[in-house]
């Protein structure tokens, strides 16, 4: 501004007034074309509505994901029985063997005694019939029923998704399923279209969910006599829902922390050995003496 | 919680005599102890259905300072719907005025809830 004013009083054609108008219309017009531009490019185009995406669940803090915690196996093992009394009539654990249960979740004993409980296919025998035995701890917990479409026809059109490894398979892990457990309103907000045969809540992209609320105070009888809340079976139910899909966090856990400390070790002691080596390289001094210039030998 | 256990846990894992068992371990005297504190367990709660600390904790924090901002505008809302759907027809939906209190009162309550849950 300052080098413009200088040249122009330095020939005094224009006069200050008109220079004023002329910057502050050039301003305007800049901030007019942002605002413009914003206005029609700015905001954030959504394909959604927030309704339509569901609402994003809370974080918890949960003790097993942390670090350097394992399971809570009382859960583990509340939460089986919660699985067992309130979710196994509509969702199948297909991928969770009884085996798998044994000594985290229930021991050799009661996981037997468990698979006896159903029957399963037998090979096929000298005739070729194939007979029913009791189950086996090699055996595969039961399916509620037969095939999707079963299951489909049994729950108006809606397929209950198999659990095994349902922590893993949907956005939010665990606080999504603990959320939508427990999230059920008591009325569905005023205004909100809720589908035939469908339920209000608020996690389930949507909003329409198929699965009633199924968790209410009081449902189970814990065996270690933990208050069965609606919360605490729903925490329970998750841990366990997010051991059935990662059964060997525990043991990845443990094997990490073997991991770190032996490359800590083994680093460490790598650049001991560098330095070891290099010592003799890193500490030497080149030393040029030239020899001494005399009038010998310029003749 | 702190990183005191972090080294009890550490030290108790690496003692050569804590034990996993996968086999049940003979107690017997407990298997007879149980069905008596069944009984108890059920004649209690037939006194008293626990109650579920979230939602009184959630209600709390829907009423707290905190979630004031988003408890106006979801009370608002239903009043102007519940209106609308009187006269006529009403054109909207409180649902994302109803999300961002309960996600308010949700995150206000997590750490709470799970100070109380085993």
């Amino acid at each position: 501004m300052e080098g413009r004013s200088i040249s122009t009083s330095s020939t005094g054609a224009e006069s200050p007034l008109k220079l004023n108008v002329a910057a502050a219309a050039s301003t305007a017009l800049a901030i007019g074309s942002v605002a413009w531009y914003y206005h029609l490019y700015g905001s954030t185009a959504h394909a959604m509505t927030p309704a339509e995406e569901g609402l994003h669940p809370t974080a918890y803090p949960w003790v097993h994901t942390q670090w350097l915690k394992t399971f809570d196996h009382q859960a583990l093992r509340r939460g089986f029985q919660v699985y067992q009394e309130v979710c196994a009539s509509c969702h199948s654990l297909s991928r969770v063997p009884y085996r798998a249960l044994v000594g985290t979740v229930l021991t050799v004993d009661e996981a037997k005694e468990l698979a006896e409980q159903n029957e399963y296919d037998t090979e096929p025998n000298d005739e070729g019939e194939i007979e029913k035995r009791p189950g086996k701890l090699s055996d595969y917990i039961p399916a509620p029923y037969k095939n999707d479409e079963a299951a489909r026809a049994a729950n108006n059109g809606a397929l209950p998704p198999d659990l095994s490894l349902i922590v893993k398979g949907r956005h939010g892990g665990c606080d999504y399923i603990f959320s939508l457990l427990t999230g059920y309103p008591d009325e569905p907000p005023a205004g909100a279209q809720v589908g035939a045969g469908l339920n209000f809540n608020p996690y389930f992209p949507g909003t329409g969910i198929a699965m009633a609320r199924v968790l209410y105070d009081g449902l189970v009888e814990y065996e270690d006599e933990t208050p069965a809340t609606t919360s605490q079976m729903a925490k329970d139910v998750v841990e366990f829902l997010n051991w059935a899909a990662e059964p060997e966090m525990d043991d990845r856990k443990r094997m990490g922390m073997k991991v770190l400390t032996v490359t800590a070790v083994l680093f460490a002691l790598s650049v001991w050995v560098k330095r070891y080596k290099w010592a003799t390289l890193k500490s030497r001094k080149i030393v040029y003496d030239p020899p001494k210039v005399t009038d010998k030998f310029r003749s | 919680m702190g990183i005191w256990d972090t080294f009890t846990d550490l030290v108790e894992a690496a003692k050569p005599w804590a034990t996993v068992e996968a086999e049940a371990p003979a107690e017997e005297p407990q298997e007879e102890e149980q069905p008596e504190e069944e009984e108890e367990e059920e004649e209690e709660e037939d006194d008293d259905e626990p109650k579920d600390p979230k939602e009184q904790l959630e209600e709390e924090c829907k009423n707290s300072k905190q979630c004031a901002p988003a408890k106006h505008h979801f009370d608002e809302c239903v009043e102007r719907v519940t209106n609308a759907s009187d006269d006529g027809e009403a054109k909207e939906d409180c649902v994302e005025e109803f999300f961002h209190l309960a996600h308010c009162a949700s995150q206000c309550a997590a750490p709470k809830l799970w100070s109380i849950l085993k």
